[in-house]
Order: structure tokens, then sequence, then C-alpha cells
């Protein structure tokens, strides 16, 4: 977790390095202009005594701190335990607060620790993002009061059977036949291959003796009327469509059978359509 | 490339830790530089500030007296007044029985529905038995006309007036506002209609009431149209609490509070489940900053100037 | 040992590291919704309508049973 800038001008001046450089015969560290002479010299480039220049001085053994020689003491020192830096510890797991320890054999518990946040934090962003996103959508879905009138709850106790009811339902009739023991034999004998929309009356009905459709003539939108016509299920007065007891079109115009709505019985007389 | 490497062994020999020798540490933080004296005058004078900006507040919030003859209703301790906790449902209950028996003359609730009811305070069958009590206009039939049947749970509660001018011709004038919600739409909400229910007195001497009015201290100005209407005893309830003057005040309060809010329950409890995933994302966040900023929150700057 | 274990069956591939997030996701919805629900539950024992539904329901069902 370690890593170096070098060249960092703000940090220089806490680099101080501090020297007592007395010449020698060797290598002379300052020279002064002449003032014998009469020239104007300019005063020769002040060398920096910087840790650069400074280790020039030094002979490229180590880490030499104190040398003698025979014209006296030169001593180059480098200050770095002079330097102030933060404490790093805060930043150093367990297992490497000590810089001298060898890091290899905890670097998978570490690196695990790290990886398992790292999913930790996709884990519940993904359950935030769901739920936020779910809550957006199900603004557009449709309201309580609208949904409460979505479904309509017929009793069928009051329906006698060979009668049948219409009422409304999302705007649009509905009706709800009982119907009697030959029209069910007689629906379930038709063949099936001789229909315009081949459906056989299993697939109309739940239980045989409850019909229950959508009155809206599938020709051009008409109210049939129950009760009529050739095959004594439903005729359709606009344009003669005629529809035997299980709603299928058998004569006239329409191309197809009367719906089926979703319906299911809430108990042996109630059906909950919708 | 050389001269790269020039620079890394460069920086080596600053990074390199000798055994034995301790580095000084610096203290980062401005606050703990300072002397001791210094930090108590700071200290002292942020509590002094707090204190103050405290003391004001308080004296702007103390009296509101911006109505003669009006008093404030006081905060009571509410079962639902806790952050998480939700109605009390069995007050609910109750409180809707004390509209029905005795509110639901004169106001109306037009934004509630029975199916409202199911699963709140009734169940689906019980709220079937309360609609069908009620016989709502329908239509129009096969013929064109109108015609009566029995409620729905899909139906609205039924208005007692069929107009804001028949109300008003009903109560000398005074319009029942509707209570759908009018926890909402009162200053002081459900602590307010308890205290206005409650709160019937004697005018004060030199206080002349108009015909037909009724003094009560709560309601702005004094005089309220509307009479006393809770009696101790004055409702049946159903659980077989006894309907005190002030039970039947904090279970009707209940009510429009639930009427007014619906989603009170769902709301508090979805704030608890956010309240503990952001508690999780934010400690997991931390972390991952930490470790992101470590990097740079742990580099020793060296320099090393360009070998001549 | 265990880290190692996790960390090479689920960490080393970014696939597996995102697959495991999902599944993770899936089931931490579950349980923690469940909890936050319950823990909720437990904070208003006593006031919501699934703990005093029971007291009433129990009149209902006699009533109607009667009526039918």
């Amino acid at each position: 977790m370690m890593s170096v800038t070098a060249r960092s001008g703000l940090l220089a001046q806490y680099l101080s390095a501090s020297s007592q450089v007395v010449a020698t015969q060797l290598r002379p560290t300052v020279c002064l202009a002449a003032p014998l002479s009469s020239k104007i010299t300019l005063a020769p480039r002040k060398e920096n005594l910087t840790t650069e220049s400074l280790k020039q001085l030094v002979p490229k053994c180590g880490n030499v701190r104190v040398s003698s020689g025979p014209h006296g003491p030169m001593q180059v020192r480098y200050a770095h335990t002079d330097i102030q830096y933060p404490d790093f510890s805060d930043y150093r797991r367990q297992p490497v607060s000590d810089p001298k320890t060898s890091s290899e054999p905890s670097s998978v518990s570490r690196r695990a620790f790290t990886y398992a946040m790292v999913g930790a934090s996709g884990v519940v962003g993904a359950y935030a993002a769901k739920n936020i996103v779910q809550e957006l959508l199900s603004t557009m879905s449709a309201s309580a009061d609208v949904l409460a009138l979505a479904k309509v709850e017929v009793d069928l106790k009051t329906i006698a059977e060979g009668k049948s009811i219409c009422v409304k339902w999302r705007g649009k009739p509905l009706f709800v036949r009982h119907r009697t023991g030959d029209e069910i034999e007689t629906e379930k004998g038709v063949d099936v291959e001789s229909l315009r929309h081949k459906e056989h009356d299993d697939e109309r009905v739940k239980r045989p003796e409850w019909l229950i459709l959508i009155g809206v003539c599938t020709h051009l939108g008409c109210v049939p009327i129950a009760h009529a016509g050739e095959y004594g299920g439903y005729f359709c007065p606009c344009h003669g469509s005629h529809y035997d007891t299980s709603g299928r079109i058998r004569k006239g115009p329409a191309p197809e059978n009367l719906e089926v709505p979703e319906y299911t019985f809430s108990d042996d007389t109630t059906v909950v359509v919708g | 490339m050389a001269a790269l490497r020039n620079g890394v062994s460069h920086c080596r020999t600053f990074l390199r830790v000798y055994p034995n020798v301790t580095t000084p540490k610096a203290n980062m933080s401005a606050f703990a530089k300072l002397s001791s004296g210094k930090k108590m005058i700071l200290s002292s004078l942020g509590a002094l500030t707090a204190a103050g900006v405290g003391l004001v507040a308080a004296l702007e919030m103390s009296v509101r007296a911006d109505e003669e003859h009006t008093l404030h209703s006081p905060k009571y301790p509410w079962s639902h007044s806790g952050t998480f906790a939700a109605f009390d449902h069995r007050s609910i209950r109750r409180g809707f029985q004390v509209y029905k028996q005795v509110c639901a003359a004169c106001h109306s609730m037009d934004y509630l529905a029975f199916r409202n009811l199911v699963d709140v305070c009734y169940s689906e069958k019980e709220a079937r038995v309360l609609a069908e009590d009620v016989q709502i206009e329908d239509g129009p039939d096969d013929e064109g006309n109108m015609f009566m049947r029995p409620g729905k749970l899909s139906d609205y509660f039924p208005k007692p007036y069929p107009n804001e001018e028949a109300a008003r011709a009903a109560n000398n004038g005074a319009y029942p506002p509707d209570l759908s919600y009018i926890a909402l739409a009162r200053h002081g909400s459900e602590n307010y209609i308890f205290s206005i229910l409650t709160g019937y007195c004697d005018p004060p001497a030199g206080i002349e009431l108009r015909e037909g009015l009724a003094y009560n201290p709560y309601f702005p100005g004094g005089s309220i149209g509307m009479a006393q209407q809770l009696y101790d005893g004055g409702v049946e309830y159903d659980d077989g609490t006894y309907a005190s003057r002030s039970q039947m005040a904090k279970d009707v309060s209940v009510f429009l509070r639930w009427a007014a809010e619906p989603e009170h329950d769902q709301r508090k409890r979805m704030g608890l489940k956010a309240l503990m995933v952001l508690g999780l994302l934010i400690s997991v966040s931390y972390y991952l900053k930490r470790h992101k900023w470590s990097v740079l929150k742990s580099r020793k700057l060296a320099y090393v100037p360009r070998r001549r | 040992m265990f880290l190692r274990t996790v960390y090479n069956t689920i960490f080393r591939r970014s696939s597996a590291f995102a697959l495991s997030i999902l599944v993770g996701a899936v089931f931490f919805e579950r349980a923690f919704d469940q909890g936050g629900t319950a823990l909720f539950e437990s904070m208003n024992k006593g006031k919501l309508w699934k703990d005093i539904k029971d007291d009433f329901e129990k009149n209902d069902n006699g009533g109607g049973d009667d009526d039918e």
C-alpha cells in the first residue's frame, strides 16, 4: 500500500539536508571568485546543497556517515531521520501492521475480505435497486379502486335451470347461463370438424351446467339475444349470426365464437368473473 | 529507461525502513495541535452557540397566541406516534364504530370504501355484511331507471346529505366537513380532533354565543357549529370496551388518522427496511472508500531531481 | 483453508463473482424482507390486524355459518 511520487516540490522543504563540509585538497566544495581581477566577473553559480549534490561527495560504499581525513574532520550526513511523515498504521491491516514481516501469507485472506465487502455491496445494492425499480413500475399498474371494480361476483342460486342472466362487467354485457342436461348433451356431441371456429364444448366451460360468455358478437360488436336463433343459443339481431348453447358460431357472418372470460367458482353458488 | 531505473533506486533509499530507527510521526489534525486553553475556548464557544440557537428556537415556538380565545391542542402520547410504531388496529375498529354510529349522521367520508376496511379492522366477511346493510343507488337498468341495491365491497361510504347545500340547510348554515382527510387538513392532526371532541365547556364570562353555536376553546374563534356529540356510553363497542367520552374521542381520532393515511403502517415498515439497507450500504461503502483511498492516503513523497 | 477455497471458487473469476452476487441477492431479498417484516411486527405486537383478527373472526365464522 505504499507508493512514491518522485519529484514533488511540496515536500522539498522537509527534505532539509544538513551538511558540515570542510574543504580538503581532494576536492574544493566552494570556489570563490578572485577579487584581484579588475574585470567585472559574475559570481559563479552557487552550488545547491541538495541531497543529490551532497551524495556525489560521498564515496559509493553504502551508508557512510562520518569520515575523517588528515586535514580535519569531514562529515556528510543525510538527515532523513528528521523527516516527519504521517502515521500510516491506521491504513494497515492487522496482519501487515509490522512493515518488517512478509505480507505474503495473509494476502489471500486480506483480498478475500475486500472481495467479500465488494460482493456485499453488490448484493445489497441489487436489492435496493430492484425495490426502487419495482416501486416505480408499480405506480403504473391499476389502482386499487379500479381493481375493485374489475371483478364481478354472480350469485348462481338465483338462476334457475334453462335460464340465463346478463350482468354488466367492465362496461360489457356478461351472459351467465344455466344449461339443461339436453343442451349439454347436444353440445358435447357436436362434431368439432364441422364448425367454423373449431372448439370443443369442454374447452369453453369449467362446469358443464354453467356457460359464461362476454355478450359481444364477434362480427361487429352487437349484443346477441339469448334463447334465440336456429340453434337455441344466441342470435345477433344486427346481421343474423346464430350461436349455439355453447356460444359457438354456427351460421351467419361472425368469424369466431363468443369470448369466454376468465372466471373462477369461489364456492358452489358463486362465480367470480375477472 | 536507465533514468527511470535510477529514479526508482533513489526512491528505495528514501523508503527503506532502517531497523532500530524510530521515525517521528506528524500529527495531521489541526485541532489537536492547539493548546489546551485554546481548545477550551473553542469548545465552550461552540456549546454557547448551540445553546443560544436552542433558546431562540424555544422562545420562537413557545407562544403562538395568533387568535384570541383559541387553545392549541396538547400533544398526546398516541400509540402510533413512534418512528416505527404502527396503528392500534383495535382502536381503528372501535373508531369506525364511533364514526358509523355518531359522526356519519352529518359527516361524509367520500374517499373511503368498504373494501378499505378489509384486513385493517374488519375481515372480508364482516366488511361484506357492513356493506350489505347500506342501500346504494345503481343503474341505469335495462329500462333506463336507477335502482337501489345492497352495497358491495367496492362501494364508498354512504353520504348523509346529497350535496353541500342540503348539508348547510340541515345544520344551521354550517357545513360539516368531509372527514376522509380531516386529520391531515387540520393543524395538530389527531391531537386537534381529540381536543375538539373532549373540549366542550361553558363559555367564559363575557362571551356571548349566537343561537345554535357551542363553545369550544380548541376551535378557532371559540364558537363551533357542532354541539357536543360524545357522551359516556353513547356508543356500543363490539369488543366490550366501555365507551367513555375520552375513549370514543381517542378511537375516532385514531380512525380518522388512519383514514387520512391508510398507508401509514406500510410506510413505517418500508422506512424500517430502508434504514436497515442504507445502514448496510453506508458501512460497506465506508470500507470500500477507505480501501480505494488507502493508496493515496498512505503515500510518502520524495524529491528526486534529474541526475546531472 | 476456508478462505482460500472461497477465494479460488468465487472471487477469482469475474463471471463466478457476478453470478454469486446475483444468487446472493435473491436469497438476501427473501431473508431481509421476512426479517424486516418480522422485526416490524414484533415491535408492534398486539396492535396489528394479524394479531387481533382471531378475536373477531371466531365470532364472525359462527355468525356466518348460522346464516347459511
